[in-house]
């Protein structure tokens, strides 16, 4: 694989003694520190239990959540070397000026240890997530082994509940959520004439929290009792009190992703606000950064309310505290409003940075100004409003107070306003243009027609009489793919392709994507589009065995999502096989106006020579001499001049 | 706009509208209504349906000319023209949308309220779920229960749901209401049920391992079989010196959901077939009265190959009274060793 | 390759001078958001307490349990108090006058710890489990929760008393205890905030 900067001489060699490479930042030093704070998690949980005179001492539950669960991923995380320069600081060392040892990446082994580089942070989340969206897939690939036919045939009940809680958790809290957030770490600080995120060690740490999340949730497979499997939305007392050891490592999972996500959306915001290159107005970003920054407001505000509901899920299992126990004074349904609070946000937290991806995308490929700029920025801001006035529409059926049905109703309806702005403003976008149906681009124009199918079936289901029937059914499944895949996921898709060159320095095949795309479109509608038949027709969600009638149907679906997990493989063999040796890329290959395209594929190590002047929009397509903004005249020496230097 | 473009939209989007038309119509879509809420729901159904093809013909008229007829040769390096906007569309797919999501809003409400209004001379009947089993119960009825959900034609029913241990949810798709019981709660729901015959009731929120069987059934009977049924039942347990009879027992737990048993005529293929009680305490090495008797008290004691663990109710050992339970093993012993 | 030796060009010299388009230097601007979302953090804690106590109608406290609010309030007062010291030291340092600058980090940690252990050794005394009903998890919760944002608070303090005896902060360089003050006030004021709904109301 090539590097994702261009080499350079700044960092130290890694190559030391046996001292060093014991203690110095890297593996071996996780790898222990790892244990030791496990080991100390532990103690400190047999001391409190011991002096608090609780009995047993040694109580599993507290101690694996103690220590495994907490201490221990700290541990790695001092190991692996991300809290490093705080802790120099906070034990008031002279700070270190950066000489930039931790930027750049020279070989594959740079992408394995913490790195302060946007560009190959970027690389590092995107490939990370994408692992965890093959791990989450084969699972799913088995749940419909298991359903291919009525009766069990594969795993037993507890198993197939673990997978599609796993399944679910891997999907949205380690991909699509942390997917989005690498591409735009890589993209938005080029797009917006920056050297870097504002806080490059945080947005360092904020990727490794991910793995720890990841690894969480797919051990609990392991641990005795089997996975957490009250799905990913964890209803309490289910989730709470009548679950095994494994649940908690959901609990815990979560928290990490949410801290990660977190982080990483004040580092966007604080870099989008402070940040901008000279003449960069708000109403001069592209839209992919007015979509993430209306993201980050949204996890910025939102995410801590999951924190919070798992917290008291969690305290109801390990400390037996009463939050959601009915019978010690709790309420199970505040469990709901408070997820759910977090969780409707969180599912505009996986569209709106696709929609940004779809805007760039669908503009330079159209070769067309965005149709509606302003509007299309701010109905993203009108749907970061609304989102929060809609949760109670995943509650409809649940017993809360019915007076609060209609005005959520109303709300979550109206909600199909904006969103239907931006699809029309696209279309209008496509009108008239001169349409380049690269790999990109045909994924965009997938992600609208199957998005504009997703969203009607969520406008369906926003209807409460609808929603009352078709709750809890396979059309909600249908409506979570519609959207989630065929939205989210064609958008991650898509802007892979087409950052592909940026960030890896080389073209992909353009063939093989097409193929990817194709055999993707049609799976996945052969796939999900059958649901909704079954969820009208009466078959409901989260079951490992359903009534016969259904059976053609289901087997139908599970070939067919067979070929969907096939065709995957397209991709990974494309990708790999074009960073190792794909041609190189031009830096400009879209002839895109936006600033990341305006430098070397892979940028420089540091993005900019100078930092650029923004002069004008950056969708000036079909205006003559239009430009986004100025750069500094790259002084591309050849490399005898550089020699003298 | 160029020439003919109106034109070809309309074509296109004609054909696309009919063919999701088609589809929706041709599909097997919603099971045939069995109460008059369903019906309701039904009309909203189709009511956004109509209004959701319309939309998805529009957009996939729209995408589908571009495609067709904006497509660039590869070395075409031109651009399309510098359209920026256009406040007047922009307007009308602003108030448009608005207005069609608020006609469904309305539509929507007033069906809401006419499906929760309770018709006169209700009937109550409290639904009580648990891990994993349903039991409905007659407070009209000196408290009769019952495992089946038995309801008279045409007459408006207030369901009044508990549960014991976590949430579920109570669905009969013919029905169309739904309805999570939660615990500590009590939630309710309303039905006037339209068609005779017997449906399938579902509980439809992940509650445990037993989940997707959490079955039983409604039956829709004329007012003239409830009557009699009603009678029937309540005389047995208004009897002056109850005779607690095994079967009614089974029956009225719901054992049948799960079990095969030829005297009672249930045949639930979820947990062991109870005709062959015998065989399996040979299996388990146990005398068969007390192995019936255990695994009823805690199922998991034993747990018969080739069958889940923990989906049997755990509760049932306090739920039933002593002679109910002695009632229950005897009428198994007996018609196990029967059949 | 031209992009290549186009990266090369830039061994020779660092990054850009960063250019900010805003006058809020990003530390501040970041420790301002991630108060938001502390806030949002305690918000759903709090509608926990919306739930257990007003949905419910938990009687508060629940009998027999009672709070100590008296101890409560010196304590609220003892934690007012270190803002305003801590404010002090921050003045101070911008007026270069180190010492003070110390005197006010140390007073504020030593009052902070003090807020802490009276904190725990109230746990120890109130007579009542997190598990015992719902009045009893949400008040273990609540202060809890700010327990642990005070533990913080002291953790960033005792950094910078740390550095301000290292004599690191300066007239012109202070921003470390300027956006470690901004923290500490903000578990000040969310103090208050828990003392009335938990205590007082
Ligand atoms: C990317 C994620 C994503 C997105 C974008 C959406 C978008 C929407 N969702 Fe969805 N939803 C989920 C992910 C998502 N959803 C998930 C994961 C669940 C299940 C959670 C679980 O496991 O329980 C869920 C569940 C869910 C429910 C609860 C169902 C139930 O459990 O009972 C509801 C109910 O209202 C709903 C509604 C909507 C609506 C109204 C939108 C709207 O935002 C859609 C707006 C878009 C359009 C409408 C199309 C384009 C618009 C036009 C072309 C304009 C014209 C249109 C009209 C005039 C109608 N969703
Ligand atoms: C981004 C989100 C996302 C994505 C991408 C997917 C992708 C898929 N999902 Fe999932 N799904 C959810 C989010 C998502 N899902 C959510 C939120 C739920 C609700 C869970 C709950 O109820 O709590 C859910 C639930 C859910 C169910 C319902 C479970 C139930 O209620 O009982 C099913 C059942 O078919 C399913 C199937 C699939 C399939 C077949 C895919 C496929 O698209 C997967 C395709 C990808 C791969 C297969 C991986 C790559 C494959 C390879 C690298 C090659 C190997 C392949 C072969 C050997 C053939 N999903
Ligand atoms: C939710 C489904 C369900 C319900 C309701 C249910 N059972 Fe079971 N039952 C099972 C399952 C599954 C097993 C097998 C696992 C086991 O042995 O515990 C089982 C096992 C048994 C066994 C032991 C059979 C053997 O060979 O081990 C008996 C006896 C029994 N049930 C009787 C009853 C009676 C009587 C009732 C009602 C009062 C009842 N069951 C209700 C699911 C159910
Ligand atoms: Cu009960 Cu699902
Ligand atoms: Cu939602």
């Amino acid at each position: 694989m090539t590097a994702v900067t261009a080499d350079h001489q700044i960092a130290p060699p890694r190559r030391g003694n046996a001292r060093r490479l014991l203690l110095g930042a890297g593996w071996i030093r996780a790898a222990w520190m790892f244990c030791l704070f496990g080991a100390f998690g532990f103690g400190l949980v047999v001391v409190f239990r011991w002096w608090g005179g609780w009995h047993p001492i040694i109580d599993m539950t507290v101690v694996t959540l103690v220590s495994l669960l907490v201490a221990a991923p700290i541990g790695f995380l001092a190991g692996i070397g991300a809290f490093d320069y705080w802790a120099y600081y906070a034990l008031g060392f002279p700070t270190r000026p950066e000489d930039h040892s931790g930027h750049g990446a020279r070989s594959w082994k740079d992408y394995f240890r913490v790195n302060t580089d946007h560009k190959v942070i970027g690389v590092q989340y995107v490939v990370t997530t994408f692992s965890f969206f093959i791990v989450g897939g084969m699972l799913a690939l088995i749940l419909r082994a298991e359903l291919a036919r009525p009766g069990m045939q594969f795993v037993d009940t507890q198993t197939f509940n673990g997978l599609f809680s796993v399944h679910a958790a891997l999907m949205i809290f380690l991909f699509v959520v942390p997917g989005f957030a690498g591409l735009a770490n890589f993209v938005v600080p080029l797009m917006l004439g920056a050297g870097d995120m504002a806080f490059p060690r945080l947005n360092a740490l904020s990727f490794w929290l991910l793995p720890i999340a990841g690894i969480m949730m797919l051990s609990s497979f392991l641990v005795p009792g089997g996975a957490f499997a009250c799905g990913w939305t964890g209803y309490v007392p289910l989730c709470s009190t009548h679950q095994p050891l494994g649940a908690i490592f959901f609990n815990q999972g979560v928290q990490w992703a949410g801290a990660s996500s977190i982080m990483t959306a004040l580092n966007f915001l604080v870099t989008i606000i402070t940040m901008r290159a000279p003449g960069m107005t708000f109403w001069r970003m592209p839209l992919l950064v007015w979509a993430n920054f209306t993201t980050s407001l949204l996890v910025v505000v939102a995410t801590p309310f999951i924190a919070g509901s798992q917290f008291f899920s969690m305290f109801d299992h390990v400390m037996h505290t009463a939050f959601f126990d009915p019978n010690n004074g709790g309420y199970p349904l505040g469990y709901q409003h408070i997820f759910w609070f977090y969780s409707h946000p969180a599912v505009y937290i996986m569209m709106l940075p696709g929609f940004g991806i779809m805007s760039e995308v669908i503009s330079v490929f159209s070769r067309k100004p965005i149709f509606g700029y302003r509007l299309m920025a701010l109905s993203l801001m009108a749907i970061v409003v609304l989102g929060f006035s809609v949760w109670a529409h995943h509650m409809f059926v649940s017993g809360m107070a019915s007076w609060l049905r209609v005005p959520m109703m109303i709300t979550t309806l109206l909600i199909a306003v904006p969103t239907g702005i931006k699809v029309f403003s696209w279309l209008a976008t496509l009108w008239e243009g001169k349409l380049h149906f690269r790999t990109p681009m045909l994924f965009a124009l997938g992600f609208l027609s199957m998005f504009v199918i997703g969203g009607l079936s969520g406008v369906m289901l926003g209807s409460v009489p609808i929603d009352i029937h078709m709750s809890d059914t396979y059309f909600i499944v249908a409506h979570i793919h519609y959207v989630l895949f065929g939205g989210s996921v064609f958008t991650i898709f898509a802007g892979i392709y087409y950052w592909f060159p940026k960030m890896t320095g080389r073209m992909y095949n353009e063939r093989l994507g097409k193929l990817h795309f194709w055999l993707t479109f049609v799976g996945f509608n052969l796939t999900f589009f059958p649901m909704h038949i079954l969820g009208t027709e009466g078959m409901p969600r989260r079951v490992a065995d359903y009534a016969p009638k259904f059976a053609d149907l289901n087997m139908f679906i599970s070939i067919a999502s067979f070929g969907l997990g096939a065709s995957t493989l397209v991709f990974l063999y494309n990708m790999i096989t074009s960073w190792r040796s794909g041609e190189p890329a031009p830096s400009n290959p879209w002839r895109a106006m936006t600033l990341e395209w305006q430098v070397s594929s892979p940028p420089p190590i540091f993005n900019f020579d100078e930092i650029p002047q923004v002069v004008g929009s950056p969708y000036g397509y079909g205006t003559p001499g239009a430009q986004h903004a100025i750069l500094a005249p790259a002084r591309t020496g050849t490399p005898e001049e550089v020699r003298v230097t | 706009m160029r020439r003919g473009s109106v034109a070809w939209l309309l074509v296109i989007g004609v054909v696309a509208g009919g063919i999701a038309a088609a589809v929706a119509l041709a599909l097997p879509w919603l099971p045939t209504p069995a109460s008059r809420e369903a019906g309701r729901i039904d009309f909203v159904i189709w009511f956004v349906i109509v209004i959701c093809i319309v939309i998805f013909s529009i957009v996939a008229a729209a995408l589908v000319y571009s495609i067709v007829a904006f497509r660039a040769r590869p070395d075409d390096l031109e651009d399309g023209p510098p359209i920026h906007g256009h406040t007047g569309l922009e307007i009308v797919w602003t108030i448009i949308p608005t207005v069609l999501v608020t006609a469904i809003a309305i539509v929507s409400a007033i069906v809401l309220s006419r499906d929760d209004a309770l018709g006169k001379n209700v009937l109550h009947v409290d639904v009580t779920a648990q891990q994993f089993a349903w039991s409905f119960t007659y407070p009209d009825a000196k408290g009769l229960t019952s495992g089946t959900l038995m309801l008279p034609k045409g007459r408006s029913v207030q369901l009044v749901l508990h549960s014991k241990d976590v949430i579920h949810s109570f669905w009969v798709p013919q029905f169309g209401q739904k309805e999570d019981t939660v615990p500590g709660l009590t939630t309710t729901l309303h039905i006037t049920p339209d068609r005779l015959g017997t449906f399938p009731v579902i509980c439809t929120e992940l509650c445990g391992l037993g989940h997707s069987v959490m079955r039983t059934q409604a039956v829709v009977m004329t007012p003239a079989a409830f009557a009699k049924w009603l009678k029937q039942q309540t005389a047995a347990i208004s009897s002056p010196n109850p005779s607690v009879s095994g079967a009614a027992v089974f029956k009225n737990n719901g054992c049948g959901a799960c079990h095969t048993l030829t005297a009672a005529g249930t045949s639930g293929k979820v947990g062991p077939d109870l005709d062959k009680l015998p065989a399996y305490a040979a299996e388990a090495k146990q005398p068969l009265e007390s192995f019936v008797q255990e695994s009823i008290v805690s199922p998991n004691a034993y747990i018969q190959p080739g069958y889940p663990k923990g989906v049997m109710p755990q509760t049932f050992g306090s739920s039933l009274s002593k002679p109910q339970l002695d009632a229950l093993v005897q009428y198994l012993v007996s018609s196990s060793k029967k059949g | 390759m031209a992009a290549h030796a186009h990266a090369e060009h830039h061994e020779h010299h660092g990054p850009p001078a960063p250019h900010y388009s805003s006058r809020v230097p990003p530390g501040v601007l970041g420790m301002f958001l991630f108060i938001g979302t502390e806030i949002m953090l305690f918000g759903s804690f709090f509608t926990a307490y919306f739930f257990v106590r007003v949905v419910n109608g938990t009687p508060w406290p629940t009998p027999p349990f009672h709070l100590p609010v008296f101890v409560a309030f010196v304590n609220t007062c003892i934690l007012v108090t270190s803002s305003f010291t801590m404010h002090w030291a921050l003045q101070s340092i911008k007026r270069g006058n180190v010492w003070g600058l110390r005197a006010g980090l140390l007073l504020t940690f030593l009052m902070g710890l003090t807020f802490l252990v009276t904190q725990g050794r109230e746990y120890s005394r109130v007579g009542f489990a997190p598990k015992d009903g719902g009045f009893a998890t949400i008040f273990y919760c609540l202060t809890g929760l700010h327990g642990a944002h005070v533990f913080v608070g002291l953790s960033i303090l005792l950094f910078m008393t740390i550095r301000a005896f290292r004599g690191h902060f300066s007239a012109e360089h202070h921003h470390g205890v300027e956006i470690g003050g901004i923290y500490w006030h903000f578990v000040d004021v969310m103090w208050i905030v828990v003392y009335l709904t938990v205590y007082i109301l």
